[in-house]
């Protein structure tokens, strides 16, 4: 017998697999009369058996991380950080009910290409944008390069006050969207790493990560990743500077690094 | 140009044969190798000559008495691979050797005798990075066009994929190597080095049953791989591990067979986690698997069902190639030596610490 939530899963549809989950669009209530309406729609986030781990480490980290998740996403929204709302969770089914968000992943619209793109060869990105301004998705979003990142280094600082650790920072887990207040707004998703942590540590490590997503997804972008920094400065205030420095020293740490000079 | 389909490789066919040699010993394997590039295009492997450095179980190699014994061993081996490839050192093009990364001792002396062999008969040196050679090799092998590359072995646990020229490394371990963690193990439960630690801890695994809790240290695309280490080796001192295996009936206990089971399982399910993070978010289909502990076949296995899950596949080798060799050195080296690359003897250093990513891959699109 088929439990109510693989019901809805089988009514909605697949639109893409992530590294370890599914992802559907679909709706918890039949559609309404009155006027189409996105937010009723739902992602359904459904954390699939790895057949490649033992079953049981996966069914325990599925739990978990489901559980997680939603106990992470609900402390952001509380502190004050644009996610996606959480509408339905079920931990032993691995599924997990998100706020549907209609808008554009930053590693898109910073020309890194959409996930699960083939690289595009060899385009110059200047170029690009110099040549063909219409072309530059961006243009959308009536908002300048420097002004995502600053978006990006005030929400992250918003969530580690919270004490809320991704895990998993990459520019294809973030997202513009014209909320139907008008403005555009940044959101964070995916929090299938997330965790509680007040260490300092854990928090420039946090920030370690998207450096590395930056360099290898989108080359020469030492500037916006600068740009994303000051602006967590400005929001983390005085407790910037233990993470700054500590930032420094997580740099250092991957292994074969040059210690020449 | 936009709009441009596929770069072609910058690597124009060979108007010659040419043929390398290549010395490999930045740990505890000697290796030798030949290998020829003919104008057709193909790849010929001549010889692949190896010796390792074994030591009583319980003990790790240190780096004087494997240097010790590569310097013993050194005229035998690379004599062996001439002969089986047979050829003389005057028919060669150049010579290359590990630049590193690796262990310093073992390195400089393998250096050592790449330098006297090109004065002795004027052939050129390459300088080639261990990591860049791994790679090279399994594209070779499996003909993995340009696939996400988990490099494993006992210095390295890395998530590598191409890009403008440069291997880039996306998820790597923050601490200690797989290798070196399924090594340190095996001393641990005193298992032999004999053919290689890891080899029989796959041995005992199989006999394993029980899947023992151990922490799950995924950060992004990184593992962090000593701290289980430390949580296997705990449960050697709990009350109900026996090293014998002897248990009355019904009774509660754990044994070696459970603890290698245990840690590989947790282990490796990490590393194909991180490389499936990585796949998606290049977007790649194609996984290799390079390095020591790539010929384990549990890791095999586990990468292809996920592989499988993705509608992509896995490219694994065995442990001629998976292991440290010295093909693999002429082959990276051959590949750069046609680009034009050659490291002036005044230059022919090594060094113990020389990132994947710091070299520049001149030879692909």
């Amino acid at each position: 017998m088929a439990s109510s939530t693989q019901l809805l899963l089988a009514s909605s549809t697949l639109i893409s697999q992530g590294a370890e989950a599914k992802v559907y669009k679909g709706r918890l209530h039949p559609p309404s009369s009155h006027a189409s309406n996105t937010d009723e729609f739902v992602l359904l986030k459904h954390r699939f058996n790895k057949q490649y781990r033992h079953p049981t480490l996966d069914t325990s980290l599925t739990k978990a991380r489901v559980a997680g998740e939603a106990r992470a996403i609900v402390k952001c929204q509380r502190a004050g950080v644009n996610v996606p709302s959480v509408r339905m969770v079920d931990a032993s089914e691995g599924v997990l009910g998100l706020q549907w968000i209609d808008g554009k992943s930053i590693r898109f619209l910073l020309g890194g290409g959409a996930e699960g793109e083939e690289e595009v060869e060899e385009t110059s990105e200047d170029e690009t944008i110099d040549d063909q301004p219409e072309d530059d998705p961006l243009s959308e979003y009536n908002i300048s390069k420097d002004d995502i990142m600053r978006k990006i280094g005030s929400e992250i600082a918003k969530m580690h006050k919270a004490d809320i650790i991704h895990g998993d920072l990459t520019t294809s887990n973030m997202m513009l969207y014209h909320p139907r207040t008008g403005r555009t707004e940044l959101v964070l998703i995916d929090f299938g790493l997330a965790y509680t942590s007040t260490l300092v540590e854990d928090k420039a490590v946090d920030l370690y990560v998207l450096e590395r997503a930056f360099s290898s997804t989108h080359p020469a972008s030492e500037m916006l990743f600068a740009s994303v920094l000051k602006s967590y400065e400005q929001t983390m205030g005085k407790e910037w500077k233990s993470i700054g420095r500590r930032l420094d020293d997580v740099r250092l740490r991957g292994r074969k690094r040059s210690m020449v000079g | 140009m936009p709009g441009k389909p596929r770069k072609r490789s910058p690597l124009k066919l060979p108007e010659k044969p040419y043929i390398a040699l290549g010395l490999e010993g930045s740990a505890n394997k000697l290796g030798a190798g030949v290998v020829k590039h003919s104008p057709d295009g193909s790849t010929t492997v001549l010889s692949n000559v190896r010796h390792t450095y074994i030591t009583p179980p319980g003990e790790g190699f240190l780096p004087r008495d494997t240097a010790q014994h590569h310097r013993q061993w050194a005229m035998s081996v690379i004599k062996d691979s001439l002969q089986k490839a047979g050829i003389s050192l005057h028919e060669i093009d150049c010579i290359c050797y590990t630049k590193g990364p690796g262990m310093g001792a073992p390195l400089t002396s393998v250096a050592l005798v790449a330098r006297t062999l090109s004065l002795l008969y004027h052939k050129p040196l390459v300088g080639v990075n261990h990591c860049v050679g791994h790679i090279e090799m399994g594209r070779q092998i499996t003909g993995a066009q340009n696939p996400v590359v988990l490099y494993v072995s006992g210095g390295n646990t890395q998530v590598i994929a191409y890009s403008q020229q440069c291997y880039r490394i996306f998820g790597e371990t923050l601490d200690i190597a797989v290798g070196n963690c399924l090594d340190r193990f095996a001393r641990v439960i005193n298992l032999p080095n004999d053919p290689s630690p890891g080899y029989n801890i796959e041995q005992e695994a199989k006999k394993g049953k029980r899947l023992l809790p151990l922490p799950y240290t995924t950060k992004g695309m990184d593992v962090s791989l000593s701290g289980i280490l430390t949580s296997t080796e705990a449960y050697t001192l709990d009350k109900r591990f026996r090293p014998d295996c002897l248990a009355a009936e019904g009774e509660d206990v754990i044994t070696p067979q459970d603890l290698c089971f245990s840690l590989q399982e947790t282990v490796f399910a990490m590393l194909v986690e991180i490389t499936e993070r990585a796949m998606a978010h290049i977007g790649s289909k194609e996984v290799l698997i390079v390095g020591g502990v790539g010929c384990n076949e549990r890791l095999q296995e586990m990468m292809g069902v996920m592989a499988g899950e993705r509608g992509g596949q896995v490219f694994a080798t065995d442990e001629r190639f998976c292991i440290d060799n010295g093909i693999m050195i002429a082959q990276a080296g051959l590949l750069s030596y046609r680009m034009g690359f050659q490291t002036p003897i005044t230059k022919s250093t090594c060094t113990q610490r020389f990132r994947t990513d710091e070299v520049r891959v001149a030879w692909r699109a």
